[in-house]
């Protein structure tokens, strides 16, 4: 009787840390998103020369008030900030959900959303939009297309060389990527170079940054990426067998092929749409996994939704910084991420402390 | 009985490499089922045909009548457990969470544990006696804990048949004795039917009801050990000779596989005559045998130990009827050996009334010129039943016999006759 109470109320305290680590993390990102609205090159808070916003202004326009505020106030907090503090978010929660999923899937610590080709595919793709005539036609949403196309279709490029017998053994599969990843970055170094006067527009692409920002931007990317990442967290206990190794996963039930391949297509989906809007941000797909497992475990159920959130608040923190610091220009977020991440990453492993698994 | 699982022709390969060929075998409701063979001889595939984790080439695999094609992963999970060999588990999991893993394939998509989920993990700790262990990751527990909690893993799917791949091994014996005991309490409690690959032949004879024999991936033999464990099919399986006997203890068939002697009888150097008894004799035996020499023993009762190493080492020895004298008959043969012989060893046996006649056999040996070489690691004076004939048979051999300590010994003085018997 005492032994069942043990197993029982074991789980029972269990899931409640899981939910109460959720619930701390939601709240986090939501102070965040709210406090980086007040943050920019305009103020309130923030480098600004001339005139600043003032806080009261931001709390009216924001919880709709009113209040008698110039019009330009109102466009930069709704028009300008919000959409680009959202689509931070939206992109930051897609990559590092969709980096501890890979590195669930492939057992293996260096994993994120593009080790198997989906940067370099979505980069082609980037880069083959800007000799495109019709640009013009179809606006700016030419290159997130054609980015998004470039990245799904390498992904399933990848999974189809690595696929012998009907099966595609991970391994094979992180080779195949590095191989065509290595040629499709080839690629983009041949189109840049031809690129002319588009080589900055697409460079900037390429180091990542959140630029694109719009509420449209924000209300395609946020049902893909909310979707998506829902139906990732149903695979929460298959990435835990998975973890054990393909074998064993097979002998708790699960149908690893079909499972994998899933997850390779979700990810692809939601990180593909995040990369066509952002380009290759790094780093927040390796780093922020690994942080949230050595605080809340290996298990997935509740791995993905903490990745999920930190994510999301990591990433649109890094951009507030990225978009401030040296106003009025910008550095792409990108940078600053790889900036941050890599001394970070370096620290970790240096700690001693198990950093996978 | 009604039968679990059938295995009907299966044969599988790797690329053109036969790894199994035709294996038919059936295992019915709470049997225990050993594989055993030597590396290579199929049996870990033949797990994973089981359990489907490989598909086989051709022949069906039955549970309860269903073919396992039938069924989908989560079906299967749902009736074969599986404990791999030495698993490894990278991750930082609690036992607890390892255990509660066996219920993937019984919580659906959309469902959250339940109740019924924790009462199955709970169940599967407690018979496996890993409940105290539960908050503990995987890699702080023993090798035997480790074991312990694969299984409670597997116990969690509720299954009907549990496959173990080599379960006990790299287990101190304290563990396989332990993980052993637990599979056989899951086996006769449970009735879940039980197919575990075994190297150690005596751990596979003490627990399993039958016994699958395989070799170059065909099944060789198939029954209960005392059939399957011969000393012939062991020589033919493993190229090991072997003793099976009873346990003394557990009454369990108790195999000694021992390597056999490397003759080389067509450049025999001398022959050498043992008279020995009680076990005393066996070692040397088999040191001599290796290092070329023909051997020959007696007088020796039937069932003396000495007496079952000579037969199965196929020597020409003189036996007697079990606790009787030494017959004139015997004692004559056992004169004629030794007239063949070029050495004579006496081993230190006990002597009694009935053996006494092998010490007069050595001292004429002795008396004709004859090179005798007497083994004395215990003195007479503890091993004379005999009112003190032997000690005075011992004192006059003593004389002009070489005198040594040990079977080494003995091997060596033997070495060195030979050269002055040769140099004749």
């Amino acid at each position: 009787m005492t032994a069942e109470k043990t197993i029982v109320s074991c789980f029972e305290r269990k899931r409640h840390g899981w939910k109460l680590t959720t619930i701390a993390l939601s709240i986090a990102l939501t102070l965040t998103i709210f406090l980086t609205t007040l943050i920019g090159s305009t103020g309130p808070i923030g480098p600004s020369s001339g005139e600043k916003i003032p806080l009261q202004a931001v709390l009216d326009i924001l919880f709709g008030k009113g209040g008698n505020w110039p019009e330009n106030f109102r466009a930069i907090i709704m028009d300008i900030r919000l959409p680009r503090i959202l689509l931070g978010v939206l992109v930051g929660c897609s990559l590092a959900v969709s980096g501890a999923t890979m590195q669930g899937v492939f057992k293996n610590p260096m994993a994120d959303p593009y080790i198997i080709g989906l940067s370099a595919g979505a980069a082609v793709g980037a880069s083959v939009s800007t000799f495109l005539p019709l640009q013009q036609d179809i606006g700016i949403y030419a290159l997130p297309l054609l980015a998004f196309i470039g990245a799904t279709l390498t992904v399933f490029l990848v999974y189809q060389i690595a696929k012998s017998r009907g099966r595609a053994r991970v391994e094979t599969l992180l080779l195949s990527g590095i191989a065509v990843g290595s040629f499709l970055a080839a690629v983009t170094s041949f189109l840049l170079y031809l690129s002319g006067q588009q080589f900055r527009f697409l460079f900037f692409w390429l180091l990542g940054g959140l630029w694109m920002a719009s509420w449209k931007v924000v209300l395609i990317v946020s049902p893909i990426v909310s979707i998506g990442t829902v139906l990732l967290q149903l695979f929460a206990r298959d990435l835990n067998a998975m973890l054990m190794g393909e074998e064993q996963a097979i002998h708790l039930g699960i149908d690893v092929e079909t499972v994998k391949k899933i997850l390779l297509a979700l990810t692809s989906l939601v990180a593909g749409t995040a990369v066509a809007f952002s380009g290759i941000i790094g780093f927040v797909g390796l780093i922020i996994p690994h942080i949230m497992r050595l605080r809340v475990g290996p298990n997935h159920s509740v791995l993905l939704p903490a990745s999920t959130l930190a994510g999301g608040l990591f990433l649109t923190s890094v951009d507030t910084v990225a978009r401030t610091i040296i106003a009025p220009t910008e550095i792409p977020v990108g940078v600053l991420t790889a900036l941050c991440g890599a001394p970070f990453f370096a620290y970790l492993l240096r700690k001693g402390r198990r950093v996978w698994l | 009985m009604r039968l679990r699982l059938e295995v009907r022709g299966v044969s599988f390969s790797y690329e053109s490499t036969p790894i199994l060929e035709d294996a038919t075998f059936s295992v019915e409701q709470c049997e225990f089922l050993g594989v055993m063979g030597p590396n290579g001889s199929g049996k870990t595939t033949l797990l994973r045909c089981m359990c489907r984790v490989l598909e086989p080439r051709v022949g069906t695999i039955l549970i309860d009548g269903r073919d396992l094609r039938r069924f989908s992963r989560s079906e299967v999970a749902k009736s074969v457990g599986v404990v791999p060999q030495s698993p490894v588990v990278d991750a930082a999991f609690t036992v607890f969470e390892i255990v509660l893993m066996g219920r993937t394939s019984r919580i659906g998509r959309f469902e959250a544990e339940s109740a019924k989920d924790l009462e199955a993990v709970e169940e599967a700790m407690k018979m496996t006696d890993t409940l105290h262990l539960s908050d503990r990751t995987f890699d702080e527990l023993s090798g035997g804990e480790r074991q312990r909690v694969i299984i409670a893993r597997a116990l969690a799917q509720e299954p009907k048949v549990l496959l173990l791949d080599e379960p006990t091994v790299h287990l101190d014996i304290k563990y396989q004795l332990e993980v052993l005991e637990l599979i056989e309490k899951l086996n006769k409690q449970k009735g879940i039917v039980i197919v575990a690959v075994f190297h150690d032949l005596n751990l596979a004879s003490q627990h399993c009801d039958r016994i699958i024999l395989l070799h170059n991936g065909r099944i060789e033999a198939i029954g209960p050990p005392e059939q399957v464990l011969t000393p012939e099919s062991i020589r033919r399986i493993y190229g090991v000779d072997a003793v099976v006997k009873r346990h003394p203890v557990t009454n369990a068939l108790h195999v000694a596989p021992y390597l056999p002697p490397k003759r080389n009888s067509l450049n025999s150097r001398a022959t050498v005559h043992l008279v020995c008894g009680g076990g005393s004799g066996s070692v040397l035996m088999k040191l001599l045998l290796e290092s070329s020499m023909k051997v020959t023993a007696g007088v020796l009762n039937v069932l003396d130990t000495d007496y079952e190493t000579a037969r199965s080492l196929d020597l020409s020895v003189v036996g007697e009827i079990p606790f009787s004298m030494i017959t004139e008959e015997s004692f004559a043969a056992n004169v004629a050996l030794i007239k063949h012989s070029d050495i004579v060893v006496l081993t230190d046996f006990p002597v009694g009334p009935g053996n006494l006649r092998n010490l007069q056999a050595v001292e004429e040996a002795l008396e004709k010129g004859r090179p005798v070489v007497v083994i004395e690691s215990t003195p007479v004076q503890h091993r004379d039943f005999t009112g003190g004939i032997a000690a005075e048979y011992m004192a006059r051999l003593r004389k002009s016999a070489v005198v040594v300590r040990s079977a080494k010994e003995c091997l060596q003085a033997i070495m060195n006759l030979q050269a002055v018997v040769k140099g004749h």
